[in-house]
């Protein structure tokens, strides 16, 4: 953990019209593969947007691989370094993955001479070189979310977002994914929102989990897993222990912060 | 194998067959113009719905192609994305103009070119406008609503301001009424340059 880090965030606010979905959050990454993890409505994608410069907060300072997002000039500079896989993305129906790939290869300024050998690298790497020229509306659900990650990972990037990037993929192909994933977190600062605990376990190094729009726990992954307490089932998995971990994380900021709002949900249970 | 990015933009916002669209409205306000004037009991003051027709279909070819389909990754663009809006904006503009004003000749003094040209500008900023507020795909909504509104109220005299309200009713040299269209245009075009189309949800 005393690499540099690659992401900063101090007293981070986001805020839609009147509900506050990050309060004051604080957190910092570095190279690596870091989980997001938290309930539904925690304010992970809206952290990730923040991250991905498409969205402003309302307040705090964030700082990207050493450059402030505030200053438009050097928000410019990040962009350029930046893959963000959105957790909903459009794309013009008619482009074949190649060409949608291309397309955003030109918005990242990706050199055009260097371009189409990038597309076809990124294409290569999320596994669907064979169907690189059919058009977008003929994929399944998994590969469209693969062209996606093909997209984010055009521009080989020091920051990758990932907002629920297994969503729709098959067992093998979140084999192959968290594969891909492990090798990315070896050159860049990778951040994967997810709700699969078997991701995080397979690829994620570190884990930050979000609830009410806070950070309630940020640690290793044997960490988390390690808050959980030993299981008096001897076939009890690593999966199963992040699990548990996990909830006793949630439970535990929820009784710190002791709001009434976190009290009731768990009354609800 | 060749990727121009360029023709990649243009194809996502359908740009194609805008220029298509544009093309075929003005050969067919040309067919109308000059069929209404052949009428027998009419003259060239007949051509009215023709410089108002012609122009609202060109705008609404343009709005639409506003729409983007990829709103959120086109929002990670490195470059800003103002002067790309600025010139897929004014460029088919410019060509609707020239367009139109070729399909109503002669006469310029009543519904000839300076009309069509003065409502080209005007419903082109009207359509940029309702793009950037309520989303490129229902854009040409509020310029036919509001030429619906003027065609059927606005008095064939320029009395009582309606030089100023129905700007598109005009004949075509009045200064008030092209005040009004340009006035349309530059605050449409700002409008849009600056925040976009507006992205509306469940929209493909």
């Amino acid at each position: 953990m005393n690499k540099p880090a690659t992401v900063a965030v101090t007293g981070l606010t986001v805020r839609h019209r009147r509900t506050v979905a990050l309060d004051a959050l604080d957190l910092s990454l570095s190279r690596g593969v870091h989980g997001l993890l938290g309930p539904n409505g925690a304010g992970k994608t809206s952290l990730i947007r923040v991250l991905a410069t498409v969205a402003a907060p309302a307040s705090g300072r964030v700082e990207l691989l050493g450059e402030d997002v505030a200053s438009p000039r050097e928000r410019t500079g990040i962009r350029r370094r930046l893959g963000y896989l959105p957790q909903e993305f459009g794309y013009y129906p008619a482009f074949t993955v190649r060409e949608f790939v291309a397309y955003v290869a030109w918005l990242k300024e990706v050199p055009a001479n260097r371009a189409p050998a990038a597309v076809e690298r990124a294409v290569e790497r999320v596994g669907l070189a064979d169907r690189i020229d059919a058009r977008m509306k003929t994929l399944s659900g998994g590969m469209v979310r693969r062209a996606g990650i093909a997209q984010a990972i055009v521009n080989e990037p020091e920051l990758l977002l990932l907002d629920e990037p297994t969503a729709g993929l098959d067992p093998e192909q979140r084999v192959d994914f968290r594969a891909l994933l492990r090798e990315l977190g070896k050159e860049a600062t990778v951040a994967v929102s997810t709700h699969l605990v078997e991701d995080v376990a397979a690829a994620c190094t570190d884990v930050a989990l979000i609830e009410a729009g806070r950070l309630a726990f940020r640690g290793t992954t044997a960490e988390l897993a390690a808050l959980g307490g030993e299981s008096a089932d001897p076939g009890d998995t690593t999966t199963n222990a992040i699990e548990r971990g996990y909830t006793a994380a949630l439970r535990a900021h929820r009784e710190r912060s002791g709001s009434g709002a976190a009290r009731a949900k768990e009354a609800l249970r | 194998m060749k990727l121009p990015p360029l023709s990649l933009y243009l194809r996502s916002r359908g740009l194609p067959g805008a220029l298509a669209a544009l093309f075929g409205t003005a050969a067919a306000a040309a067919w109308a113009a000059q069929w209404l004037v052949s009428l027998p009991d009419f003259d060239h003051t007949a051509r009215l719905p023709v410089v108002l027709l012609g122009p609202l279909l060109a705008a609404g070819a343009i709005g639409t192609s506003l729409h983007t389909p990829s709103d959120e990754l086109d929002r990670t663009a490195v470059r800003p994305w103002w002067p790309r809006r600025l010139t897929h904006l004014l460029a088919p503009t410019a060509l609707a103009v020239a367009l139109l004003a070729l399909a109503v000749p002669g006469h310029s003094e009543a519904f000839g070119a300076p009309a069509a040209v003065r409502n080209t500008l005007g419903l082109v900023g009207m359509t940029a406008a309702a793009a950037t507020l309520v989303g490129a795909r229902l854009s040409w909504l509020p310029p036919t609503f509001y030429l619906g509104v003027v065609y059927l109220a606005a008095p064939s005299d320029a009395g009582g301001g309606a030089v100023w309200w129905g700007w598109a009713t005009r004949p075509g040299p009045e200064g008030e009424a092209w005040t009004v269209a340009a006035l349309c245009l530059a605050a449409g075009t700002a409008l849009y340059a600056w925040r976009g189309a507006r992205h509306v949800t469940g929209e493909a």
